[in-house]
């Protein structure tokens, strides 16, 4: 798989063509202005032309990513510096007192710019420094509005040089993203087809093992728990933190619980929660499944139901054991020794949710826990507080 | 016994899978008709053999087994497509019965439940495990979380038969716990695929006008 990336600095190219585009008619407008103090008027006009046709040939590389080059850049600064300079020819230069202005005005300046594209922040500041020697060079005066003129040429270069740098930076690691992406999903892919064939000759090998019989129903009945294990890790996927918000799929964590024996049922789609919240809620029902598992017998089934009723999550947890006998239960609780199920309760509570036992002889016990599903905002904490101060 | 042995096509891209499938139910009296790797042979199998029962793998290689499922019951409504899928994916499963299948079962499932499976679904019963009660119930809940005028929901007694089932509880206890007919049970279940598919329906229908494939 191939991906196709811009260059970063495509904009800023653009943004440089613009750039010289813009500025000509400033050096229109100052020839317009300055004629009359000109020496040469035939060389200010001339200039003024040939700057216009070097705009043309610059657009080149806002336009052509391969003449994006080192040496066009540089025969730009080179030309610019010349063209600047060309002032000293064009102005009377022998009026004393009289500065002349560059002939190039704001216009000479893109050429810093343009270096900072090309090299980074040194050689676009590099390139402002040169601009500004000539600029210096060409006016004959050394004064603040030549320094303000320097600050400008070298800070734009070195500025500009900082955010092409950057962009490229930012590029790079997006590409190395989407490949990443990319095999990731390749990954997954292959790992998908590879997960079908093994659980297909899994279940094949515990239906044949099955009929069988013997030592082949006890190979049959390991590939079956095998099966069933791979099963519920492919369908739960990888258990990705979902954004900046903090959730988790609550599915994602409680999916690899299901065994042969023990059912998860729930909806397609995830249920996110809050990650304490999720992790709390799946160590109640692993809970609630050893408790299951211990007074039903390790024979017995357990049914999960996960449903999400959009305020709050509701998760009931069956088996078909012998339940729990009458009494039984109170007395326990009387004696001190409810350890699971105080255990489960309290975790539910500290949810801000209520959990409920059901049992009967011969008709197993159910768990169903309410667990209100709260937005993240900061009275959440007290209203629990208040609440488990109610509870408890 | 029936005098007529049920007729079967199997529709699953695994070889072992398939072959083993096959002999297991014509062992056990069922009339195996056709056996297909892939979507467009499956479909032509069926089509030309109209079976009572299609067993329909989800993971079909190149295709998928909803397509196939879609097309079978469009062009065959008399065959009712029982899912039989490994790896449990369940949006693919959710898919499968909002295209017309009327039962799905994982391949883990025992021979015994698969015999029964096909029986239920060659009479036109649907087969409920309860991981699908658990996903019809939650598609149904996020339909009403943003629902629309013709947005089917279920009734209270169908919520509650349905959370049973998810549950574990067999048609026979559900039936007693509720004081209703074992039948009355069935028909609660199948009445929530009924409104599954409808709303399906709904949905392409609304598609389709939509984006102007439905000028006739």
């Amino acid at each position: 798989m191939t991906i196709r990336v811009q260059d970063a600095t495509s904009p800023m190219w653009l943004g440089t063509g613009l750039l010289r585009v813009v500025t000509y008619p400033f050096a229109i407008a100052a020839v317009a202005v300055n004629y009359d103090t000109y020496a040469r008027p035939w060389l200010g006009v001339t200039v003024l032309v040939f700057m216009g046709l070097w705009t043309l040939v610059t657009l080149a590389y806002s336009f052509r990513p391969a003449l994006r080059r080192g040496w066009l850049v540089i025969a730009d600064l080179l030309v610019t510096s010349g063209l600047m300079l060309t002032t000293l020819a064009i102005f009377d230069l022998s009026i004393p007192e009289h500065v002349p202005s560059v002939i190039t005005t704001v216009w000479g300046s893109v050429p810093a710019v343009a270096m900072g594209v090309y090299g980074g922040w040194l050689i676009g500041a590099s390139g402002g420094l040169l601009l500004a020697v000539c600029t210096g060079l060409a006016r004959l005066t050394i004064d603040m509005s030549l320094f303000t003129d320097a600050v400008l040429l070298i800070g734009s270069g070195l500025v500009i040089g900082m955010a092409s740098t950057a962009a490229r930076r930012s590029m790079v690691t997006m590409q190395r993203a989407l490949r990443t992406e990319a095999a990731t999903a390749e990954r997954e892919r292959l790992a998908s087809s590879i997960h079908d064939s093994v659980l297909q000759v899994l279940a094949h090998v515990r239906r044949r093992g099955g009929e069988l019989g013997g030592e082949a129903a006890e190979l049959g009945r390991l590939a079956g728990e095998q099966e069933v294990a791979l099963r519920s890790l492919v369908a739960s996927g990888p258990v990705s933190s979902a954004g900046e918000s903090g959730e988790v799929d609550l599915l994602g964590l409680v999916r690899p619980l299901g065994t042969s024996r023990i059912s998860i049922s729930a909806p397609a789609g995830p249920i996110l929660l809050p990650h304490d919240t999720a992790n709390e809620l799946t160590s109640a029902i692993r809970e609630a499944l050893v408790n299951a598992e211990r007074h039903a017998g390790p024979s017995a089934q357990v049914w999960v139901l996960i449903e999400d009723l959009g305020t709050e999550v509701v998760i009931s947890v069956r088996d078909d054991g012998a339940g729990i006998p009458q009494g039984r239960l109170e007395a326990a609780a009387e004696e001190g020794r409810l350890g699971v199920a105080s255990s489960i309760t309290a975790k539910i509570r500290a949810l801000g949710g209520t959990a409920s036992l059901e049992t009967a002889p011969e008709e197993g016990t159910e768990w169903e826990l309410h667990v209100p599903r709260v937005r993240p905002e900061p009275s959440t904490g007290l209203a629990r507080l208040v609440k488990r101060r109610q509870h408890g | 016994m029936a005098s007529e042995p049920i007729s079967i096509v199997v529709v699953d891209d695994h070889p072992i899978w398939r072959d083993g499938v096959a002999r297991d139910l014509g062992e056990r009296g069922f009339e195996v008709l056709a056996t297909a790797g892939d979507v467009e042979t499956g479909v032509r199998a069926v089509r030309s053999t109209t079976p009572d029962v299609v067993l329909m793998d989800l993971n079909l290689g190149a295709g998928s087994g909803v397509d196939a499922t879609r097309k079978i019951t469009e062009t065959a409504p008399g065959c009712h497509v029982l899912v039989l899928s490994a790896s449990g994916e369940q949006e693919d499963v959710l898919e499968a019965v909002k295209a017309g299948a009327t039962g799905y079962l994982i391949k883990s499932a025992s021979a015994e439940e698969l015999v029964e499976a096909v029986r239920a679904t060659a009479e036109g019963d649907t087969v409920f495990t309860p991981g699908l009660a658990g996903l019809v119930l939650g598609e149904f809940r996020r339909m009403a979380a943003a629902p629309s005028a013709d947005t089917p929901a279920l009734s209270e007694r169908e919520t509650t038969v349905l959370r049973l089932v998810a549950k574990g509880q067999s048609a026979r206890q559900i039936a007693t716990k509720l004081s209703i007919s074992h039948r009355t049970v069935e028909n609660h279940v199948h009445s929530t695929l009924r409104k599954l598919r409808l709303e399906n329906r709904v949905e392409l229908t609304r598609y389709a006008i939509e984006h102007g494939l439905a000028e006739e």
